[in-house]
């Protein structure tokens, strides 16, 4: 089973950094992800991030979800050529041999570059985070975060809220096949989907609302929530640290001089 | 270390006391094992003992609990109550916030105010008593039930308390994991810690229980030395049951016909083998049992009776048909199949209706005969109106079989229909399946009891690795 943005335990680049690197990484990509609109620099930006994923020894973990990725990205790209048609029009959906419908909805440039831009972009941002999430240990975030200040509840929540994906993921087949061996069967279609609602969600939410208050009580128990008083294997600010925090300045720096010739 | 006094106790917005009239003292190094059937209390008695009825959940409380010296009501928080008391939940993955074995007891210890050095000679200490090294960089949905329960152990233990509470730590094991804990609760004994255990399983920790506690209905019906409380013959049959009694059927004379042939099975999870060269046929009215420890293929080579796995290569044929020209949906009508979790099933508003659904699902004809039937078989008319997750344990367990039983399936398979029962309502489900039998459906269960498996069935398959290993009336 593909084990959404969990932590993978190995010895790489990447996982050998500090959290706080790391989260710079995250803001100084997104910032430049979120403001460029060249295709051309995003698409490079995608296949840095790939490198540093082969770099970090956690390439084949990041192309996991390379599907659903695609998947989305096409659902973008054809949203924004529906909703947003702008400037020439290349050809069209519908093809205009058709009748009655044919030459509705126009693929225009202007959309399609729109839709790539969005693209590229979720894809930049979903390879960034899945890099940090799964380089980095949890109790590591718990600390990081807690140093910059943020209450001890909200960290625990986020990484809960992330540590529960696969057990979800394998409690949901679970019930998938017991209603599965009871004669389930949904039907394909829009109906279908509503009809196999009930008898998946139902066990799955209780389930999980029963776990939730053992897991509550666990917290509780092992005093969690009043902090860590001992901090042991941290993560110290390394040479390797500086060495990306520095990249990363160059980076920001040359980004902002493409920005300001209009090149990016 | 912990004393009870008069303790009642009605949870927020129900009538019926869960506790009623408990006392009960746990003094120290001292092991006690508090058993009864499902409902009956224990899980309360637990949640008093640690102080979280007292600090999280609100209710009617009567009585005075007493922990280390201290009212219960005098400790500020849990995290207080923490510091004096380690309780270990029947759910093992909800104990797992972090993503490696050995994170997880290291945050555990951190929050102790230890110095480093100290910190990192217990980790290893307590890897050690609880035979996790080799796992320490495995994530939970990695590990096994009984590693699970290890890890919640080994992070409760991580705490440093004296007093510890383990509410059903062995429900889902099998008898080599169940030992393990026995052992592990051994050593923790010698070494001084006071042990509040909730079991059903009296016969693996015979050898550290010092005073044996029963409970029904919410209060204390008898407790002693085990010896002495196991005098009683009503309390010898629920903690120590005698399987023997349900007896086997007469053997049908002949060769019964085959109803599921199952030949040279592969079953590979990705690179992973699970079955290998699984050769077998079931006849008619067979109660056969398969047992063998966690991991060894048994859920596995289920599965493939009603094709929820398909063969990576190999055939499985259901009453003449090769189940790869069968869809899931048609084979339902005849390999029924109970899972180990029966609340992996419910999402009905009443018994009734979710009996209901698999015979609609196959469109049964004179269902409301056919589900009254069921409900009869099962045991359940009183509660057909009921919120199916209201039921025990014990009335779940059999309302999983008789959503399966109404479907009218000939094969009905099990897959650990006694987990979490005391003695009564073990007996009580397996002469259910007798009557099935009888009716003339072919039983299969999996099960780690192999009282069961020697007193019950006709025939016993043993498996390991994945492979049938020995077969007491395999052809």
């Amino acid at each position: 089973m593909a084990e959404i943005l969990q932590y993978v335990h190995k010895d790489g680049f990447l996982h050998r950094l500090h959290p706080y690197t790391k989260i710079a990484f995250i803001i100084v990509v997104s910032i430049m992800c979120i403001i460029a609109t060249d295709i051309g620099f995003l698409t490079f930006m995608v296949l840095a991030m790939l490198a540093f994923a082969a770099y970090g020894r956690l390439l084949t973990e990041s192309l996991q979800q390379l599907k659903l990725i695609l998947v989305m990205s096409l659902i973008f790209i054809l949203i924004t050529i529906i909703t947003m048609p702008n400037g020439d029009t290349l050809g069209y959906l519908i093809p205009q041999g058709i009748p009655f419908a044919g030459g509705l909805i126009p693929v225009t440039d202007g959309g399609l570059l729109i839709g790539l831009v969005l693209t590229l972009r979720f894809m930049i941002l979903i390879f960034a985070f899945q890099l940090f999430l799964i380089s980095t240990q949890p109790r590591d975030l718990v600390h990081a975060m807690e140093k910059v200040g943020l209450p001890i509840d909200y960290i625990l929540m986020f990484i809960i809220a992330l540590r529960f994906i696969p057990t979800l993921q394998i409690e949901g087949q679970r019930i998938h096949e017991a209603q599965l061996a009871r004669g389930f069967n949904p039907g394909s279609g829009f109906i279908g989907k509503i009809r196999s609602v009930a008898p998946i969600v139902v066990p799955l939410v209780s389930n999980a609302l029963l776990r939730a208050n053992v897991l509550g009580l666990t917290i509780d128990m092992r005093g969690y929530r009043i902090g860590r008083k001992t901090h042991i294997r941290e993560r110290k600010f390394a040479g390797r640290d500086f060495v990306v925090m520095g990249i990363l300045s160059v980076a920001g720096c040359g980004f902002i001089i493409l920005l300001l010739a209009h090149l990016v | 270390m912990i004393e009870l006094k008069d303790v009642s106790y009605t949870y927020p917005h129900t009538v019926q006391p869960a506790l009623h009239r408990i006392t009960l003292s746990l003094e120290k190094g001292r092991c006690v094992m508090v058993t009864g059937p499902s409902g009956a209390g224990k899980t309360s008695l637990c949640l008093a003992a640690s102080g979280v009825l007292h600090h999280d959940y609100g209710g009617k409380k009567e009585g005075s609990i007493i922990v280390d010296g201290r009212n219960i009501a005098d400790y500020r928080t849990l995290s207080d109550l923490a510091r004096n008391v380690g309780v270990v939940f029947d759910d093992p993955e909800a104990q797992m916030i972090f993503t490696t074995v050995e994170e997880e007891i290291l945050s555990a210890l951190e929050h102790r105010g230890l110095p480093p050095e100290v910190i990192e000679e217990r980790l290893s200490g307590i890897m050690k008593t609880t035979y996790l090294e080799e796992l320490k960089n495995r994530s939970p949905h990695n590990l096994s039930g009984g590693q699970k329960q290890r890890v919640a152990l080994a992070a409760t233990l991580a705490l440093g308390n004296d007093i510890l509470i383990l509410d059903e730590p062995t429900s889902e094991l099998d008898e080599h994991a169940t030992r393990r804990i026995a052992g592990i609760l051994k050593d923790l004994k010698d070494q001084g810690k006071t042990i509040l255990l909730i079991e059903h399983k009296f016969d693996h920790f015979r050898e550290i229980v010092d005073t044996l506690v029963v409970m029904e209905d919410g209060r204390i019906t008898s407790r002693g030395s085990p010896a002495e409380v196991l005098n009683d013959d009503h309390i010898r049959g629920m903690v120590l049951p005698d399987f023997s009694k349900v007896g086997k059927n007469p053997c049908t004379a002949g060769p019964a016909e085959p109803v599921i042939t199952v030949r040279d099975l592969v079953h590979c999870y990705g690179n992973v083998p699970a079955l290998s060269g699984i050769n077998l046929t079931l006849g008619k009215g067979e109660f056969v049992a398969i047992v063998g420890e966690n991991g060894s293929g048994k859920t596995t080579l289920v599965k493939h009776f009603n094709r929820l796995l398909s063969p990576t290569s190999g055939d499985v044929i259901v009453n003449g048909r090769n189940t790869k020209d069968c869809s899931i949906a048609s084979l339902a009508r005849d390999v029924g199949l109970v899972f180990q979790n029966p609340d992996h099933m419910f999402f009905a508003d009443t018994v009734r209706e979710e009996i209901a659904y698999g015979v609609k699902n196959l469109g049964i004809e004179n269902a409301d005969r056919v589900i009254d039937a069921a409900l009869t078989d099962a045991g359940l008319s009183e509660s057909a109106s009921l919120y199916p997750r209201w039921l025990s344990r014990g009335e779940r367990q059999r309302l999983g079989i008789a959503c399966v039983v109404a479907m009218q399936p000939g094969v009905i398979v099990l897959d650990e229909p006694t987990t979490g029962l005391d003695g009564y309502e073990a007996i009580l489900v397996i002469s259910i399946l007798k009557k099935l039998q009888e009716k003339g459906h072919t039983i299969v269960i999996i099960t780690h009891n192999r009282d069961i498996a020697g007193n019950c069935a006709d025939r016993i398959i043993t498996m390991e690795n994945g492979k049938i290993i020995s077969d007491t009336g395999g052809a």
